[in-house]
């Protein structure tokens, strides 16, 4: 399978301290892949940097085949790569519908001036938006909540909100950021159903997370450790690393 | 005022929600019909206030734009104001160009200078970013002082003259009544469509969470740039009409105390709804005048009525309104 997303060597310090080192993966079109490690290991770091919030001091993110190391955030959100994260961050201010409906800003092209004199595509861009919102409120069963302002939300509805924000946008690769943080039990496993069936539907996922539980649903996964990738593979062959057992899970 | 959709109930019977509609259109027909024929009973002096009122409605909205739906503050607008109502005024009584190539002159100063002030400023935030739109506000002054070989310094530039419009001289308060406030109202309902397009929703997404709204593919700098020069062409539209109203421009209109005024207009109508900045610059141009009978402690009653207004009101004379239409509203489909 083609790599969707390649990361190539990549290295970056914080005031001398070297966070990440070397690192290298790729994640292959189609596939659930997760990253995972232990607090502090530069899980943030590396996806601060695939999604543009960083720039790498060394090496290569290439996306599409395409190196974007130096793109910035929405350019690069423009080419398909869509990130979520830790805190979910949510319009606080708007509702549910609106929160989803800003999610296809990229898909309608009506700029300012049209926005003002209230155009016939500037309208035909609110209706497009909407009917997209309301799909996925209906698909991530948010139609209850809807027109409820989204800072509101408990947090595991939030982050549904956000999930759905990102799907609108149409994503070619979807990032997510520790998705399970501050869910229980029964909204993690509504969770996994949901991201396994974006994925039967085509969507790549990149999956940070330090829950062992979510990541069963990953097709491959790399181990981040203080910087290293120390393994990838399955996740029978990571559960069986030696290096894993010792730096991740303790054992 | 109904800023969002969402803010209607959709619980609510379709019949209902027509009568609704009807008895706003009722308020709202009201409300114009004592606006069509307040000069013909109110006095010179309150229709020059309300005169005031409509030009800081002008100037106002584009920083309570800026403020309630970008998050940024801008003390910045006196200095657009200035630049309308100089360049008019300059452009007038020197070379005896016609008021619409006065006004175009300070619109395109303004939006070049906003555009040049705004690009690099405009990576700050918070409170840095406020104070970097002080100090525009500062310099502006100093130079509308400085520059006396083009604003007359102190001394001011007069002799500009009233606005014709069609062989009809707008020479009076009243006259310039009917034109300022169906500007403001253009106006208005522009932002209104704007708030409510694709583009007001990447505003109000990059004020609430600017990183989610990179992610989306919102050019936040951009963004921000496009609306801080659009705020600077209200700024300098309401300038030249202001010059154009009162026939003088000296630098005592433009100082930073201005800038201030916009501010508290847009902060006490409610930065997040457009009738706010209507109701805040009525408020900003009425009271002190109504304040004034009691002599000197007039200024302490003001910043009196302020402190309460922005302790009971926090969200503003528009946010108030619309709370209050929203609990009307949701009473209603209740019974």
């Amino acid at each position: 399978m083609a790599a969707l997303l390649e990361v190539k060597q990549v290295s970056r310090s914080f005031s001398g301290l070297r966070v990440l080192n070397n690192v290298s993966f790729a994640v292959e079109a189609g596939g659930i892949i997760g990253l995972i490690g232990p607090n502090g290991a530069g899980k943030s770091t590396l996806f601060n940097i695939v999604s543009g919030f960083l720039a790498p001091d060394a090496g290569l993110v290439l996306y599409q085949g395409h190196d974007v190391s130096r793109l910035s955030v929405p350019a690069r959100s423009r080419s398909g790569l869509v990130r979520t994260f830790q805190t979910p961050q949510v319009f606080a201010n708007l509702t549910v519908r609106e929160n989803i409906m800003a999610g296809s800003y990229k898909q309608t092209a009506s700029g300012l001036t049209a926005g003002l004199l209230g155009t016939p595509r500037a309208r035909a861009d609110i209706a497009r938006m909407r009917a997209a919102a309301d799909a996925a409120c209906e698909r991530f069963g948010l139609t209850r909540v809807v027109d409820q302002l989204a800072g509101k939300l408990p947090g595991g509805q939030q982050r549904l909100v956000e999930l759905a924000r990102a799907w609108v946008s149409e994503p070619a690769l979807l990032c997510l950021d520790e998705p399970s943080s501050g869910l229980n039990s029964k909204e993690v496993a509504r969770l996994m159903q949901t991201l396994q069936r974006l994925n039967r539907e085509g969507l790549t996922i990149l999956l940070v997370s330090h829950d062992m539980d979510l990541v069963t649903i990953a097709s491959s996964i790399h181990v981040l450790c203080f910087g290293e990738i120390i393994a990838s593979g399955a996740l029978t062959q990571i559960q069986a690393d030696a290096r894993v057992r010792e730096a991740y899970l303790g054992l | 005022m109904k800023q969002f959709e969402s803010e209607v109930p959709s619980s609510l019977p379709a019949s209902r929600l027509r009568s609704v509609r009807y008895r706003m259109w009722g308020v709202v027909a009201v409300l114009f019909a004592l606006w069509a024929v307040a000069p013909g009973f109110a006095s010179r002096s309150v229709i020059d206030m309300l005169v005031f009122s409509g030009l800081y409605t002008i100037a106002g909205l584009g920083v309570a734009f800026l403020l309630g739906q970008c998050g940024i503050v801008s003390l910045a607008q006196s200095v657009f104001y200035g630049i309308g109502a100089y360049s008019t005024a300059y452009c007038t009584t020197h070379y005896g160009w016609p008021a619409p190539a006065g006004f175009a002159i300070g619109v395109a100063i303004s939006a070049a200078i906003a555009l040049a002030v705004g690009w690099p400023v405009l990576r700050l935030s918070g409170y840095f970013l406020a104070l970097a739109t002080l100090a525009l506000a500062i310099i502006g002054q100093v130079l509308f002082t400085e520059w006396d070989w083009l604003t007359g310094g102190t001394l001011g530039i007069g002799g500009i003259p009233h606005l014709n419009l069609f062989g009809f001289v707008l020479n009076s308060p009243q006259r310039f009544y009917y034109l300022v406030w169906p500007v403001a109202a253009l106006l208005l309902l522009l932002h209104r469509n704007l708030l409510r397009s694709r583009t007001g929703f990447a505003m109000r997404a990059m004020r609430d969470a600017p990183a989610a709204a990179a992610v989306l593919g919102v050019d936040n700098h951009l963004l921000k740039v496009k609306v801080f020069v659009l705020s600077a062409v209200l700024g300098a539209l309401a300038g030249s009409l202001f010059a154009h109203y009162v026939s003088f421009v000296s630098v005592d209109s433009f100082g930073v105390d201005r800038a201030i005024n916009f501010l508290l207009l847009a902060v006490l109508g409610g930065a997040k709804t457009v009738l706010g900045t209507v109701l805040g610059a009525l408020f900003i141009t009425i009271m002190p005048r109504l304040l004034s009978r009691f002599g000197d402690i007039h200024a302490v009653l003001f910043a009196g009525c302020l402190i309460a207004a922005v302790i009971f009101l926090p969200e503003g004379f528009g946010g108030a309104l619309g709370r209050m239409a929203q609990r009307l509203r949701a009473r209603q489909a209740r019974t």
